[in-house]
């Protein structure tokens, strides 16, 4: 026994002293090694160029009228690229109150004014969340050495909201005009002078659009298999033009359908995907439906330095179908005010109304809504957009009431009901939801009560879904559960007994 | 300017109105706040302060924005005037500067402009570029920028003396700024030399600026080629030499410039030398051919000038030439190869063998002669033994003999 004992301890003993000799060396040739590494030349020379786009106004040159030397395609767009960075740093150095990357875009004797206003920012604990969403520059002279450039940047669109101990002072856009002259130096564009010329009132005075005279009677779709991910993998237009047959026929007139935005590559749209939502289209229009195209899908950041990317998505997808004819309307976004808690709702508020700007500056015709998630948000923004439009999952009773109120908050406008509906589900998570029955009642109530109101709408959904995804209503089993039985036919394609009601006719 | 500001002042106005819509309650909340100061323009460096009559006690923020970044700032309260001042930073930079008055009964909104200081501190100066041709259509552009002591340029259609000398010329002359900048292009003369620049603006002036004016592009030009010899021993150097180069004005062109010679020998292949220019003159030299032939030489400065053509003929150096066989015709000896005085041939001239069975060519061996001979050996491993036929070129000459049986 004592044998033994002494055994197992020898047996530790020269194994813990493997185990610190292995470790020692195994740590002296792990610094051996390290010292002996040298430099790596991929990185020494700068080789790789990562550029990754961060902040992308829209810019609209003047023709080219200069005075001085004729400048090349080239050379404009490394003063544009400087010149914006210049402004990208700006906004991040008054956000953060850092002076980060200020000396690579501003002179030695320009710089210093930055740096005066972040120390006294600093000092008063302000800071600035700010963007400029539009210029118009004008090349007044460039040197004959190519050295010196002055620009006029006129009506530069600037948002700002001011924050003093982190709260909001003010929000204010403000069209500005700028001189700037900029040096080359060290292969940068810097900026050398910037003098703000001029201010005027930001007027926002974009006509409205006229709101098209078809009675909506529509539904939200998703296809059966992939919902909250209609361009995906499972894309098929045969699915899609079966489903749009089935619409058509259920007497609607027309659909809401949503634009996921990373999945249509964020701020470079992806043509497949392009493709994708132009085929829909195409489908729609066969089958005589009007389109409500739903942007930001999936979208929640909102921060002002990103706006320019977000307005880039918005743009390609707007200015690619804006002459599509099934289309009816754009929804900038769905539900925005359910974000206004963990973003801040003047922030949210100001996306969606530079977002309008922007989706009305380039599709003039089409109408502009934001699909509200309830009727008490829908006062917002009212004067913005072409038509207001809000869901309603609540008491079918009611409705009644809340749309009156609401016509009266909100009078001289469309007044839309872009989505309600009830789910089906009853089981584990809620054993005492609603039946199918209690369902088609609702759907009965309802179109009765539009009939009655004269209420245009779209109900959600057409199908019933089977796998819904956690971005979508999250990981609740109860609220997924919940989510998979809204639609009007089940998901062995059965027509469940609210499709009788899926419209009035 | 002021009919500007005016203007604005009266869109500012208008703004205002849109909140006349308020109830009189409000109104009169909103008569508490009133902008007391009246200028609108200020010089950079001034002490601006802001002053706002107030019925009450509170003290809103107010929002300040210039050329290069806004602010906030929070106002002192004294005798129910509110006294916004101006920091530092705002009030010494020159342009606009828009101010909002954050209340949460009336929002007060305004601005004023910060010009530069009328004296210059500075003549911020480029000129570019620091060389150009003679002749008067090249020419350097001088930029100035004057800004006062805060480093702001100065306004538009400030005057800026521009003095520049050339040899016996020196002028004077008026520009004015426009977009902040002043700017003059200063044209070459008819000869080389340097171009000296100054500036001038309120009585302050620059340091001496230089543009060196360089000839202008090289006219046409001939060439001449000198040789040792005329036969083709490919051994001597023939030299090549350009005439001096000059512009059209007689102006010679800078040292270094570059010369290309394009040599076409009788049979279209084309050699070529280069050289560049010291004092206008570019020599390039290039190897006697090694048989008889004929140069015809004509020089290229690339895109700008060319020479006229010169034409070389080279002599045969080696009339004829002996071949002798040994150890069963494995053996090759070349030689003796003699020159135009019957001397020896120098080391290196290239003597080709090329070696043929059924008409067929199956080697080629290519050897440098020595001491006067080449020896060729070959190998029973590469040559079974059998008939061969072998020819030799030497110095544009070739021998060939029809069956030569090696065993």
């Amino acid at each position: 026994m004592v044998s033994t004992n002494k055994n197992i301890l020898r047996a530790a003993l020269i194994l813990s002293y493997i185990v610190v000799i292995t470790l020692l060396i195994y740590g002296i040739s792990a610094i051996y090694s390290y010292l002996n590494m040298g430099a790596d030349r991929n990185k020494m020379l700068h080789t790789e160029i990562k550029k990754t786009d961060q902040y992308l106004p829209k810019v609209i040159w003047a023709p080219l009228a200069n005075e001085g030397r004729p400048i090349d395609t080239q050379t404009l767009h490394d003063i544009e690229d400087d010149y914006l960075d210049a402004w990208y740093i700006k906004h991040l150095a008054y956000k953060t109150n850092t002076s980060t990357g200020i000396p690579d875009y501003y002179t030695e004797s320009a710089r210093e004014n930055l740096f005066n206003h972040i120390a006294r920012n600093t000092k008063e604990k302000i800071h600035i969340e700010s963007t400029s969403l539009l210029h118009h520059p004008t090349l007044e002279f460039f040197s004959e050495d190519g050295q010196l450039a002055v620009i006029t940047d006129h009506d530069v669109v600037e948002y700002k909201s001011i924050y003093k101990d982190n709260k909001i002072i003010l929000e204010t856009t403000e069209i500005t005009t700028y001189k700037v002259i900029l040096l080359l130096e060290d292969g940068f564009w810097r900026v050398r002078h910037l003098i703000k010329e001029a201010l005027s009132s930001s007027t926002n005075n974009i006509a409205k659009a006229k709101v098209s005279n078809l009675m909506i009677k529509g539904i939200n779709y998703y296809p059966k298999e992939s919902p909250w991910d209609m361009f995906g993998s499972l894309f098929d237009t045969e699915i899609i033009s079966k489903d749009f047959k089935i619409i058509k026929e259920a007497g609607l007139n027309s659909l809401r359908i949503f634009i996921p935005y990373d999945d249509f590559g964020k701020t470079k749209v992806t043509h497949g995907k392009l493709e994708k939502l132009k085929q829909v289209l195409d489908i729609a229009e066969t089958h005589q439906l009007k389109v409500v195209i739903t942007l930001f899908d999936f979208y929640g950041d909102y921060s002002v330095l990103n706006w320019t990317l977000n307005q880039r998505h918005a743009e390609t997808i707007v200015s690619t179908f804006k002459n599509h004819r099934a289309l009816l309307a754009w929804d900038i976004k769905n539900e925005p005010n359910l974000d206004f808690k963990s973003r801040g709702k003047t922030r949210v508020l100001a996306w969606l109304n530079s977002m309008i700007t922007l989706v009305k500056s380039i599709d003039p015709t089409h109408a502009v809504t934001i699909g509200w998630s309830d009727a008490k948000s829908a006062y917002l923004l009212k004067d913005k957009v072409d038509f207001v439009s809000f869901h309603y999952y609540k008491d079918p009773d009611q409705l009644e009431a809340v749309f009156n109120q609401l016509k009266i908050d909100i009078p001289n406008q469309t007044i839309i009901l872009s989505e309600f509906g009830l789910s089906s589900y009853r089981g584990l998570w809620n054993p005492f939801g609603h039946s199918e029955e209690a369902q088609a009642s609702y759907h009965k109530i309802m179109q009765e009560s539009f009939d009655a109101l004269n209420i245009q709408y779209m109900s959600w959904t057409l199908y019933d879904f089977n796998n819904i995804p956690k971005e979508a209503v999250g990981r609740l089993p109860w609220r997924k559960n919940a989510q998979k039985r809204f639609g009007f036919i089940d998901k062995n394609g059965r027509k469940k007994g609210a499709f009788k009601y899926i419209s009035s006719d | 300017m002021t009919n500007k500001l005016t203007y604005m002042a009266i869109l500012g106005l208008l703004l205002l109105s849109s909140f006349s819509f308020m109830s009189t309650d409000d109104l009169e909340e909103k008569r508490t706040l009133m902008l007391l100061t009246t200028d609108i323009s200020y010089e950079a460096g001034s002490q601006i302060d802001l002053q706002f009559s107030s019925s009450t006690e509170t003290t809103p923020p107010l929002y300040c924005s210039n050329s290069y970044g806004s602010t906030i700032i929070i106002p002192t309260l004294e005798n129910n005037v509110l006294h916004y001042k101006i920091p530092s930073h705002l009030s010494y930079k020159s342009g606009l500067v828009n101010w909002t008055l954050v209340d949460k009964d009336a929002s007060l909104l305004g601005q004023f402009q910060i010009t530069s200081k009328q004296h210059v501190a500075h003549l911020e100066t480029y000129i570019g570029p620091p060389n150009i041709g003679a002749g008067g259509t090249d020419y350097t552009m001088l930029v100035v920028i004057p800004t006062d002591t805060l480093d702001n340029p100065l306004k538009n259609n400030t005057l800026v003396q521009v003095q520049h000398q050339f040899l016996s010329n020196e002028k004077s002359e008026q520009i004015w700024t426009k977009h902040c900048i002043a700017y003059k292009n200063i044209y070459s003369e008819q000869s080389k030399g340097r171009i000296l620049i100054a500036s001038e603006c309120l009585n302050v002036h620059s340091k001496e600026y230089s543009v060196e004016v360089m000839a202008g592009l090289p006219t046409n030009f001939s060439i001449s080629a000198n040789r040792n010899h005329h036969y083709a021993d490919g051994n001597q150097i023939t030299t090549f030499k350009t005439s001096v180069l000059k512009d059209k004005l007689g102006n010679i062109v800078s040292d270094g410039t570059y010369v290309e010679f394009y040599i076409t020998t009788g049979n279209g292949n084309i050699l070529m030398t280069f050289g560049s220019t010291i004092q206008g003159v570019a020599t390039a030299k290039m190897l006697h051919p090694d048989h008889g032939a004929e140069w015809i030489i004509k020089a290229f400065i690339d895109g700008i000038a060319e020479s006229n053509t010169v034409t070389l003929n080279y002599m045969k150096a080696i009339k004829d030439f002996e071949v002798a066989f040994s150890e069963n015709n494995r053996s090759i000896t070349i030689g003796p190869l003699q020159s135009f005085m019957k001397q020896m041939i120098p080391e290196g001239l290239q003597v080709k063998l090329l070696i043929y069975q059924d008409h067929q060519l199956i080697k080629t061996i290519i050897k440098n002669s020595n001491l006067g001979y080449s020896n060729f050996n070959l190998n029973l491993d590469s040559f079974t033994n059998g008939s061969y036929e072998l020819k030799i070129k030497v110095a544009g000459l070739e021998k060939t003999f029809k069956t030569v049986i090696l065993w």
